[in-house]
């Protein structure tokens, strides 16, 4: 079988932002394999997508292979990674006549608001922000856990074109008594229980960053990730950023259908981990990212000439604060300095990061740990949780120069 | 309906359009894996049940880890959150195929 390469398929792919040189493009059908037990994948081209790395064909959960991380800060749209969670995803959208119905029992004004009044009614706003995968990384975990097995593909960053949900909320003339807004999306559960529906507290949902997005690296958002309109809650881990949006609702409760509980709950305590093989007393719903950093430029197990010097990148981010600092380690941790960081596009972004050094012949074990404006950082040993969201170990790229 | 009949209908759709209207669809690729065959006699039974909704990659790609609680509590959240109809009967021997076929009770 060979990729798929319509004329529409190129000018996508032309039309990406941030692309340095030629993309990354993998044969469709090609084998590849994880760096866990039982990691053999399939790459495969769905709509509007190169060939990705499938965890699941029906419904659609696609990861991104890593090395199209080093080639630029930003994402494309057709290498973005994909995740649904019920089988009965939308195949045909309509966004003239699609609508985003705002209600609930605590809002006064009811209304429905069409894509171009979407576009047109309200100060358009972009931001540049990662979107993370909660599992992203589950299959490095050890003791392994059970659930979607994905290396750390699951993750990108891109510019999202929207309004803040701030305005569109505020036309509904939220009430005193709002506790959360849920969004729901077109995507179905093919029998009726468990629809994909997620809740933010008010505060959060009015925080002015929150938004619905209708482009995404200037283009129209994929299907897949969310056409025509998706939710972006910057800094949050991607269960959050509902796709193709239909529903919103501003409740005087706490809202707890099955995806908000007991699906992607994190151990209610500072570290969001428990000791491997229990359970947690207490949990709460994922909220933000931790801080996460990865070399992209060389992959665990290359071999490099020795004596010449060697220029390594990679890309570091967190939930918000912005990356402050960025450390690197060429002898497995023992001793540590300072990269050198690279562009800001904002502090929800990915973050670049270079360093150089010449490896003498032999192991190296390269490794670089990430501190955010707050101070926080990564640990040097995996924290470990049943559900296997949150991974963000200081990362081992162990390399062989001759 | 009868060919004029329904021309007229196909009118009446496309003039409540607004200008320019084209819905946007997509065709997904077929499934990338089947479920592994087996003696067993939940084989058929996951057949019937399990990837009329999702792909059989949700079994094929869990840790060879994964034991039986684990089987029987996916079984049971399909039926419970989900509303998958799977028959109660059936239920045990689906479990009993997949921690065999794909758990820690594989044949080593």
């Amino acid at each position: 079988m060979s990729a798929p390469q319509s004329p529409r398929r190129r000018a996508l792919i032309a039309g990406g932002a941030g692309l340095l040189a030629a993309p990354t493009v993998l044969a469709q059908g090609t084998a590849f394999t994880h760096a866990f037990a039982n990691g053999g994948r399939r790459l495969v081209a769905y709509p509007e997508k190169r060939p990705l790395i499938v965890l699941t064909s029906r419904p659609p959960q696609l990861e991104t292979p890593f090395e199209i991380f080093n080639e630029g800060l930003i994402t494309p749209n057709d290498a973005f990674f994909v995740r649904y969670h019920n089988a009965g995803i939308p195949t045909a959208i309509d966004a003239d006549t699609h609508q985003i119905k705002i209600s609930g029992n605590a809002v006064g004004k009811p209304f429905a608001l069409s894509m171009a009044e979407l576009k047109s009614q309200f100060k358009p706003v972009e931001i540049t922000a990662v979107n993370q995968c909660s599992g992203n990384g589950r299959g490095l975990f050890n003791p392994r856990v059970t659930g979607g097995q994905l290396a750390n593909g699951a993750m990108g960053n891109a510019r999202w074109l929207g309004v803040p949900l701030k305005d569109v909320l505020a036309r509904a003339e939220p009430k005193n008594t709002a506790r959360q807004v849920t969004f729901n999306g077109l995507d179905e559960a093919l029998f009726g229980g468990g629809d994909f529906v997620k809740s933010l507290d008010v505060a959060h949902a009015m925080d002015g960053e929150v938004m619905l997005a209708w482009q995404m690296n200037g283009a129209d958002i994929p299907f897949l990730n969310g056409y025509p309109v998706k939710l972006i809650v910057p800094g949050w881990y991607g269960t959050y950023w509902v796709k193709h949006l239909s529903e919103i609702e501003v409740i005087d409760s706490v809202y707890e259908g099955f995806w908000m509980k007991p699906a992607y709950r994190i151990p209610d305590n500072d570290c969001a981990c428990v000791e491997p093989g229990t359970a947690p007393a207490a949990t709460r719903p994922i909220g933000r990212f931790n801080v996460r950093s990865f070399i992209t430029s060389v992959a665990d197990g290359a071999r490099v000439p020795a004596g010449a010097p060697l220029a390594v990148r990679g890309i570091a981010f967190d939930g918000g604060q912005g990356i402050r600092e960025v450390a690197f380690s060429t002898d497995g941790g023992a001793s540590w300095r300072g990269a050198t960081l690279g562009e800001d596009l904002g502090r929800y972004s990915f973050r670049e990061f270079r360093f150089g050094f010449t490896p003498a012949a032999g192991q190296h074990d390269l490794r670089v740990r990430a501190w955010n404006r707050s101070g926080q950082s990564q640990p040097m040993e995996a924290l470990w949780q049943p559900a296997g969201y949150m991974r963000n170990v200081v990362e081992s790229v162990r390399i062989t120069a001759a | 309906m009868t060919l004029h009949r329904i021309a007229l209908f196909v009118l009446a759709a496309a003039t409540a359009l607004p200008a320019g209207s084209a819905p946007k669809s997509i065709t997904l690729p077929p499934d990338g894996v089947q479920l592994k065959a087996s003696a067993l006699p939940g084989y058929a039974k996951a057949q019937a049940s399990c990837v009329a909704c999702h792909s059989a990659e949700y079994m094929q790609y869990q840790p060879p880890t994964a034991a039986r609680p684990y089987w029987d509590a996916m079984v049971k959240r399909m039926k419970t959150v989900f509303k998958a109809p799977v028959p109660d009967e059936d239920m045990p021997l689906i479990v009993d195929y997949l921690v065999k076929t794909y758990g820690n009770e594989q044949p080593k």
